[in-house]
């Protein structure tokens, strides 16, 4: 009887990890293997980041020495209505380039996997995938231009000229909110929906046909399949996505750079842009690292919650709850 | 095989030490002041400008006169104007560069000790007698980066202005004259919008509008505001006469149609380009645009003229040669500028749609070219050049963008607007009042 019982937990719990031959000698010579890549996280990562942290206590032009000021910077940003502005947006881009990509992204890799790669075959799906895909290696300054050519004001717009066939009045589009942010949330939604769709169409491989064709014969329909068995199966994938996509998000940059400068008046400035204005126009250093500090701060907050969430998900999954 | 491996290691190492000692041999000949040979110059005058074919031609002469070698890098504007401070303070500096005047730009590299004194120079060479005194204004430094100071940290080869261009064929067909007085422009104003045109070629996503706004602060003030304004000489009141007339008048023009309502995402190139096709026939700007609407405003007759009926307009020097205080061949730099300064050069400029500061009218062939340095010469004898409304304190360009597109596209009124840019400008001059 306890063979048996022993047997069936073998098969139901497979090793959380796979197991590593150990060798005898200890495990001094591996840290000679990792030294490079420490060396290298020293010099480009933990250096710039305490050199930052420590710039965020004084006023500096970014020449000579800097003046040590204390926590001024700090207190100032509290009070600073643009730095909570920007961070209002941050919400706004997650939106964008979070949230709605990973929903769109999940049914459109879900119905080129299972409607159009089984009607048309699998290269229309791989065609359509990789048209998805395009906006993601396009260069955002390329894709800027064009957009600005798009939406610029007046009847010269090719938006606007489109909206004229129907006796549409022309719009300024970059110049009022919030038409502003929401033409730079669709162009992110646009640039961002072909990763999702990339990633999940190949987590969806991992799934084995025949707990579809089981679903199939137990009368789910494709909504419950898609929910029950998809949902479920490519849950990592979904994190991976959430987590590097929401990362992207807060550290937006360079569309904002292109397509609106922070304008119509700062309505559409993000951290990232913010802090880049601090740092190079108005030369106040200090002042531009407290605010990249805190983008950093928060970044690494959200990325802890992604993947304690992540790992407990994990867990309850493999205790089968 | 462990020999092997010790014996690539050996070379690999020798090479490395004989590339570092190269190296070192390289900076340690830069550090000792330079060979006396090179001039290493940079600017980020297009090949095409007037500034672009003088500097080409001064180039030929200073390697024929004194047979040292030119090693150019052409950069861009921003390149310049956003990591020259980082370069400066290294060996790679170059000997000789070109950069925007201002307290904001030349001036901080000046307090900062970035660039060079070369006030000596100046009088050896005797520049300063070359430069009208308000050209003069963006050469000299305070020890805080202030211009309008004692030192000189820059020379001036060339001059700038706003003001304002006309479609005379558009006036002529509105039955319209050109403008003499500021009355008489607000009536043409009208006029055009009553006939359905807007007037006004604008740009609120970039400079036009901000120096609009400022033309008409200068029209309300006097030499005493600017002083405030650009030189610290006592507090602008930023809800007082000169500045709210500007601002509710901008925002008049918007409420009035002078100035197309999208005015707020509209870029200078696009407002150029409204008056070179002939949509605008009003451009309130600079010099700079005068030699492309040389080359491309062409379907219809054109003029320029100060801006009507104000003593101050704005505009100063162009920019500065500047001489960092890294450089290794100070000399050789010093030759260079002298050059741009004799009349050949000066002329290459005239005759190209650039104002030069130094040049033989007689030198001056070209007949639209001449029409503008003498609009700008009257512009210098009336001291009337008032700098830009962004030079005083760092990022107060961007500042002036965000807060005039706030009031133009109705997000906050004047008295709001005036307050934020008060308040910014207040905080971006602290440290040098």
């Amino acid at each position: 009887m306890s063979l048996v019982t022993r047997r069936e937990g073998r098969t139901k719990l497979p090793p959380e990890q796979p197991s590593i031959p150990q060798r005898r000698g200890g495990t001094g010579a591996y840290w000679m293997y990792l030294l490079p890549g420490f060396v290298l996280l020293l010099i480009v990562v933990i250096v710039p980041l305490v050199w930052n942290v420590y710039l965020t206590f004084t006023r500096w032009r970014g020449v000579r020495s800097p003046e040590f000021i204390g926590l001024e910077n700090w207190q100032k940003i509290l009070g600073d209505g643009d730095f909570w502005t920007s961070f209002t947006n941050s919400v706004w881009m997650i939106i964008a380039m979070v949230v709605v990509p990973t929903i769109l992204g999940l049914i459109v890799a879900a119905l080129l996997f299972d409607v159009v790669g089984r009607k048309f075959g699998g290269k229309v799906g791989s065609f359509l995938r990789a048209t998805y895909y395009l906006p993601q290696i396009l260069p955002i300054a390329v894709a800027g231009i064009v957009i600005g050519w798009i939406v610029r004001p007046g009847s010269d717009g090719a938006l606007n000229q489109m909206l004229g066939w129907f006796g549409i009045p022309a719009y300024d589009w970059l110049g009022q909110m919030p038409s502003a942010l929401i033409v730079l949330m669709v162009v992110m939604v646009w640039v961002q929906l072909g990763y999702p769709v990339v990633v999940f169409m190949a987590a969806l491989q991992r799934v084995d046909p025949e707990l579809y064709e089981a679903a199939e014969l137990d009368g789910a329909n494709w909504f419950q399949r898609f929910s029950a068995i998809t949902m479920s199966i490519i849950r990592p994938e979904i994190f991976v996505v959430t987590l590097t996509c929401t990362i992207a998000a807060l550290k937006v940059f360079g569309p904002v750079y292109i397509i609106t400068r922070g304008g119509p008046a700062g309505s559409t400035l993000v951290p990232a842009y913010y802090a880049y204005q601090e740092f190079f126009t108005k030369r106040n250093v200090g002042y531009g690292a407290t605010i990249a500090t805190v983008l950093t701060i928060v970044v690494v907050i959200v990325s802890i919650i992604f993947i304690r969430v992540q790992n407990s998900l994990e867990r309850k999954e493999r205790a089968g709850l | 095989m462990a020999r092997r491996i010790r014996s690539t290691t050996v070379a690999a190492l020798a090479a490395l030490t004989a590339t570092g000692v190269a190296l070192s041999g390289c900076t340690a000949g830069t550090d000792e002041g330079g060979d006396g040979q090179t001039l290493k110059l940079w600017h980020y005058e297009g090949a095409d400008s007037a500034m672009g074919k003088a500097w080409a031609e001064a180039i030929d002469i200073f390697e024929k006169e004194t047979g040292a070698t030119v090693e150019f890098e052409e950069k861009s504007f921003e390149q310049i104007q956003k990591t020259a401070s980082q370069v400066l303070d290294t060996d790679a500096a170059p000997d000789l560069m070109e950069f925007n005047k201002g307290n904001a730009t030349a001036g901080f590299l000046a307090s900062t000790g970035l660039i060079a004194d070369i006030s000596d120079a100046v009088e050896e060479y005797g520049w300063d007698d070359k430069l009208a005194p308000s050209l003069q204004t963006t050469a000299k430094y305070s020890e805080d980066g202030v211009m309008g100071g004692d030192t000189w940290f820059g020379v001036p080869n060339y001059g700038e202005f706003v003001g304002v261009y006309y479609n005379e064929d558009a006036f002529a067909e509105a039955g319209l004259q050109i403008p003499t007085t500021y009355d008489e422009f607000v009536d043409v104003l009208d006029a055009f919008v009553a006939k359905g045109v807007t007037p006004l070629a604008e740009a609120g996503a970039e400079y036009p509008l901000g120096q609009l706004w400022y033309q008409l602060a200068l029209n309300a003030g006097d030499r005493g505001f600017v002083d405030q304004y650009q030189l610290y000489d006592g507090e602008v009141d930023w809800q007082g006469p000169e500045v709210t007339a500007a601002t509710e008048t901008i925002a008049e023009y918007v409420d009035k149609g002078y100035i197309a309502s999208d005015v707020s995402s509209v870029k200078a190139e696009d407002a150029g380009v409204s008056f070179i096709n002939g949509t605008s026939p009003i451009f309130v700007s600079g010099s700079w645009w005068f030699g492309r609407f040389v080359a491309e405003a062409t379907g219809f007759d054109w003029t320029m003229t100060a801006f009507p009926g104000a003593d101050l307009s704005l505009g100063s020097s162009g920019n500065l040669w500047v001489v960092p205080e890294n450089a290794a061949n100070k000399e050789l730099a010093y030759e260079f500028i002298d050059i741009t300064m004799r009349p050949e050069i000066q002329a290459i400029i005239g005759n190209n749609g650039g104002l030069p500061v130094a040049a033989e009218i007689d030198d001056i062939t070209d007949e639209k070219s001449a029409e503008l340095i003498e609009t700008f010469n009257g512009v210098l004898e009336a001291d009337g050049l008032s700098f830009y409304p962004d030079w005083p304190a760092p990022g107060f360009y961007d500042v002036l963008v965000q807060e005039l597109q706030g009031l133009v596209t109705g997000v906050q009124d004047a008295e709001t607007t005036n307050a934020n840019l008060g308040e910014q400008y207040d905080e971006g001059t602290a440290e040098f009042r």
